[in-house]
């Protein structure tokens, strides 16, 4: 049969495309954990807005509170601000003479704890509790996986895909 | 003969294991969309929209210093921002086109009020 080299060709085409695809889920395993984080985050952030305004009986001061979207910058005190703003406040430039650094919103709401610690995978059984009940059932297994260490290990059922 | 059989064999087990991987990102995708339209109508939820804010205090809580200086920018969607490379210069640019863009510093005294 004239079957080796065709199928040893095969064979490495086979391997690459494997390769391939194993990335590109890495990818959006990443990527679908961050959706489950944000959806945990802003459904526990919700949760307790309403139950502080439901004991005060009244909502905060317009003044006290930022609405989410929104993104942050972080610098030192010493750092030199330069602002130059259009008339109309529809452009900014901003020059600092010292490092500075971005963050969103949902990495604020990571920090105050709103992700279960799911984020780094330190999430006590009451933590994991909370985080299942704000998921839907299809995503559960994802957060119990999350849950249980670093994000980015890739949990393939079936396959001998070690790598 | 021995080597065409180990070929054979190999080439069954990868073609197995990327229709194992095209199953496996198929799922993927499906989950991804459906998180994505959840999130959306979560965030777009006239109520939610309401309650999903965050106070001055927890913002300067989240801080990593109390030496820190914490800006809020909160600009309309589809806004550009722009960081200067770091090894050149520390600049930001921000431009909107759909609205004008608010810029507040977190206060830093007790008072919660922004």
């Amino acid at each position: 049969i004239g079957l080796p080299t065709n199928s040893a060709q095969e064979c490495q085409n086979l391997e690459v495309e494997r390769q391939r695809r194993l990335e590109r889920i890495k990818q959006k395993q990443s990527q679908l954990q961050e959706l489950i984080l944000q959806q945990i985050a802003f459904k526990n952030l919700v949760q307790r807005n309403r139950q502080t305004e439901q004991q005060a009986n009244r909502p905060p001061p317009p003044n006290s509170i930022i609405h989410l979207p929104f993104i942050i910058v972080n610098t030192s005190k010493k750092t030199v601000i330069d602002c130059s703003i259009s008339n109309d406040k529809f452009e900014y430039l901003f020059n600092f003479d010292s490092m500075f650094e971005i963050h969103d919103d949902i990495e604020v709401l990571k920090r105050m704890g709103m992700a279960c610690g799911l984020e780094v995978g330190k999430c006590s059984a009451e933590d994991l509790k909370v985080a299942r009940s704000l998921v839907p059932k299809a995503l559960e297994p994802y957060v119990i996986e999350m849950a249980k260490g670093p994000i980015s290990n890739v949990y393939i059922t079936g396959g001998s895909s070690a790598n | 003969n021995r080597i065409d059989a180990n070929l054979v064999s190999r080439h069954k087990e990868l073609q197995r294991e990327v229709c194992d991987l095209t199953e496996a990102e198929e799922k993927l995708d499906e989950l991804i969309s459906k998180c994505t339209l959840q999130l959306r109508l979560l965030t777009e939820d006239p109520q939610n929209k309401k309650l999903g804010y965050v106070r001055c205090q927890d913002l300067r809580k989240s801080s990593d210093s109390p030496d820190q200086l914490v800006m809020v920018i909160r600009a309309p969607p589809e806004t550009q921002m722009q960081v200067s490379e770091p090894s050149e210069s520390y600049q930001v640019s921000l431009k909107s086109t759909q609205g004008p863009i608010d810029v507040f510093l977190c206060p830093e005294d007790s008072s919660g009020v922004c």
